[in-house]
């Protein structure tokens, strides 16, 4: 359960920039949420805050009823080890280490023996259907495949919580469609709560619910009905779907 | 304690990852150039000690043995001329276990006079120390008579004949023209006017030369022929001692004394080189800047390749950071990075420095204006430079790693 205070984030400088206006949400463990918004509506500095790679000016985050706003910078390094993945845009993955290295790499932080690691990323990376490629180095890897990789190191830890930075930014028709649907699965079979950031209003229909944001606060929220979501799982990606013109405008 | 074993394991894995995985042309680039660095260190090093340690072993073989023992002083406090009782000392001084032997000389201001062509209109003249010697004791203490350019070496019952140093002579390649007889050859005659009025016309027998210059600027006779021109017996100026070296010289001036050699007054060799001092200060300041220069070599080398590896890094250090990795494990594997360029370069430049440089040096040694100098690797120099390069190294892996890992996140995914 994440439970979000008034949370404000202002980035100063000559001009202040006010990115987050006093945002409050609670989050349900096991759902997958949206976050959805023009640019510069604040869902990527929303994101960071809760994932602890930020700090908010003011307001409050408890996961599980842990004020981890509260953590030393060492304490919140560890707590995002143990308890957050993030799967990030770009795929996010280091050069020198093959897939199944990538994905065991939180594990081996949290220094869990390294049969035990192997087997552990092993099986994810079998969920997210690379078993072919575990000794793959990341430059041998398409996008799509990529960005697998990266939902099985940020799963790896059995993390509370998934956030996903527009995961689908960079990937094809097809593979988005793979990511949503691997998130959407993640989500359904092994109750992980996930929180991704899209701009693109498609892609909501894999969510359980959508927080639409703009400029720096929670504008609506929109719960998405379990047939969209099946029918999403069974079609695919479409590009097709309607979208709310409104709220791709940017600001 | 565990958790710092898995921090230093996962900063060990992530090192083991760049290395095998990483750019070999810069691993390679890297590598040579603190080869190079430790090469240049040490073989400037090696080869200002071989010329340090050719101008001690000169001294010790040609100058002044280990040992010098020269007359005490009086009652009065005043220094007495000669020493005393020289047979009796000498017997007691090779009693002592580890003394290879000793040679008694005198010592008395002269001027020589060399006329070449016997007619008085080019007499040259130089005011030169006379030294006297036991052939036979001389050759227990010192390679003189393994140097003779020209000539014979003195016989024991030689009274009319001297051996000089090329650089009295002023030929066989004298490089001290000015304080020369300027071309004395064997055979010609020099006529030495001793300071207390005794003359004498001498042969040249013998030409030497040790190639250290201090010690090729003296004129022998016979310890039999400088007794007569002194009118003294059993007495010296001062006394050589060589040793086997198996202990510092203090060692032996103490059991010299506890062998009552007391009255007299006995010195180390490191008293007489006052003028190679100066030299020898001279290599060790040339060292330490060759060091420093060297050091600075490898260390910016070592913190450029790092810096750039951070930089072009940083968006990977900064997903790193927000998967949860500690600073210090990123900042450790790059220590350990730099480590290995600096290990692996130090490793290659001993191998170069044992199986290539030291065998070369020995085949074509350097020429030396004192003699020929090869490499002398001394421990204590080359266990500096490794250390040092081992800190330098640390230091150029630490500061910038430390710096890009220290960025916000945020930033340093984003840029």
């Amino acid at each position: 359960m994440i439970e979000v205070k008034d949370l404000q984030k202002t980035y100063t400088g000559k001009v202040p920039v006010h990115a987050l206006k006093g945002v409050s949400f609670d989050i349900p463990s096991g759902q997958f949420v949206a976050l959805m918004g023009p640019s510069g509506s604040g869902k990527s500095t929303l994101l960071h805050q809760l994932a602890l790679l930020d700090t908010p000016t003011s307001g409050g985050i408890l996961l599980d009823g842990v004020d981890i706003l509260s953590l030393s910078q060492h304490a919140a390094t560890d707590f995002r080890l143990r308890h957050m993945g993030y799967v990030f845009q770009e795929y996010a993955l280091i050069p020198e280490l093959n897939a199944i290295e990538n994905a065991f790499l939180p594990l081996m932080l949290l220094g869990i023996h390294r049969k035990e690691y192997i087997r552990i990323a092993g099986d994810l990376m079998d969920k997210v259907g690379l078993s072919d490629r575990l000794h793959h180095l990341i430059s041998e890897l398409s996008g799509g495949e990529q960005q697998r990789v990266a939902i099985a190191r940020a799963l790896v830890n059995k993390s509370k919580i998934l956030f996903a930075d527009e995961p689908c930014a960079n990937l094809d028709t097809e593979n988005k469609g793979i990511v949503l649907r691997l998130l959407r699965k993640l989500c359904n079979e092994l109750g992980q709560t996930i929180l991704m950031v899209t701009h693109e209003p498609e892609q909501r229909e894999f969510a359980d619910r959508v927080l639409w944001l703009r400029d720096g606060r929670l504008e609506k929220e929109e719960y998405i009905s379990k047939d969209t979501q099946e029918e999403a799982l069974h079609n695919g990606y479409r590009t097709d779907i309607s979208s709310d013109p409104d709220y791709l405008k940017d600001d | 304690m565990r958790n710092m074993w898995n921090d230093f394991q996962s900063s060990l894995f992530l090192f083991y990852k760049y290395v095998t995985r990483g750019n070999k042309v810069t691993l390679t680039l890297t590598i040579l150039m603190a080869t190079l660095a430790f090469i240049q260190i040490n073989i400037v090093h090696g080869i200002l000690s071989g010329a340090v340690n050719l101008i001690y072993s000169q001294t010790k073989s040609n100058y002044v043995g280990n040992i010098v023992i020269q007359p005490g002083k009086d009652q009065w406090g005043n220094k007495e001329q000669y020493i005393t009782q020289v047979e009796r000392l000498k017997r007691k001084i090779n009693a002592i276990p580890g003394i290879i032997g000793c040679s008694a000389r005198y010592s008395t201001g002269a001027i020589i006079e060399y006329d070449p062509d016997k007619t008085g209109k080019d007499i040259r003249s130089i005011s030169w120390p006379v030294k006297s010697i036991n052939p036979q004791d001389e050759m227990r203490i010192s390679e003189l008579h393994n140097c003779m350019l020209a000539g014979q070496y003195l016989d024991e019952s030689d009274r009319d004949q001297v051996i000089m140093g090329r650089e009295v002579s002023g030929g066989y390649g004298a490089s001290l023209e000015v304080q020369s007889l300027k071309g004395v050859n064997i055979g010609d005659e020099v006529t030495v006017f001793y300071h207390n009025g005794v003359v004498r016309k001498y042969t040249v027998k013998g030409i030497y030369a040790t190639v250290f210059p201090l010690a090729d600027m003296t004129i022998f006779v016979t310890q039999k022929e400088m007794e007569s021109v002194l009118g003294l017996r059993d007495r010296a100026s001062e006394i050589i001692i060589r040793t086997d070296e198996a202990y510092p010289e203090a060692y032996y001036i103490e059991d010299l004394r506890k062998a009552g050699v007391e009255l007299q007054d006995i010195r180390p060799w490191q008293d007489f080189i006052g003028l190679v001092l100066g030299i020898v200060q001279s290599f060790d300041i040339i060292k330490k800047i060759i060091l420093f220069i060297g050091l600075i070599v490898a260390g910016v080398t070592i913190f450029i390749v790092i810096f750039i590896a951070t930089i072009s890094r940083r968006k990977q250090i900064g997903i790193m950071k927000a998967i949860g990795m500690k600073e210090s494990i990123i900042v450790t594997s790059y220590i350990l990075l730099a480590l290995f360029y600096a290990t692996i370069g130090i490793s290659l430049g001993m191998a170069i420095i044992e199986f290539i440089l030291k065998p070369y040096f020995i085949a074509h040694p350097l020429v030396f204006p004192m003699g020929k100098v090869s490499l002398l690797i001394v421990r204590s120099e080359f266990l500096t430079s490794i250390a040092s390069m081992i800190a330098v190294s640390i230091v150029a892996g630490l500061i910038p790693s430390w710096q890009v890992s220290r960025e916000n996140i945020i930033k340093a995914i984003w840029g």
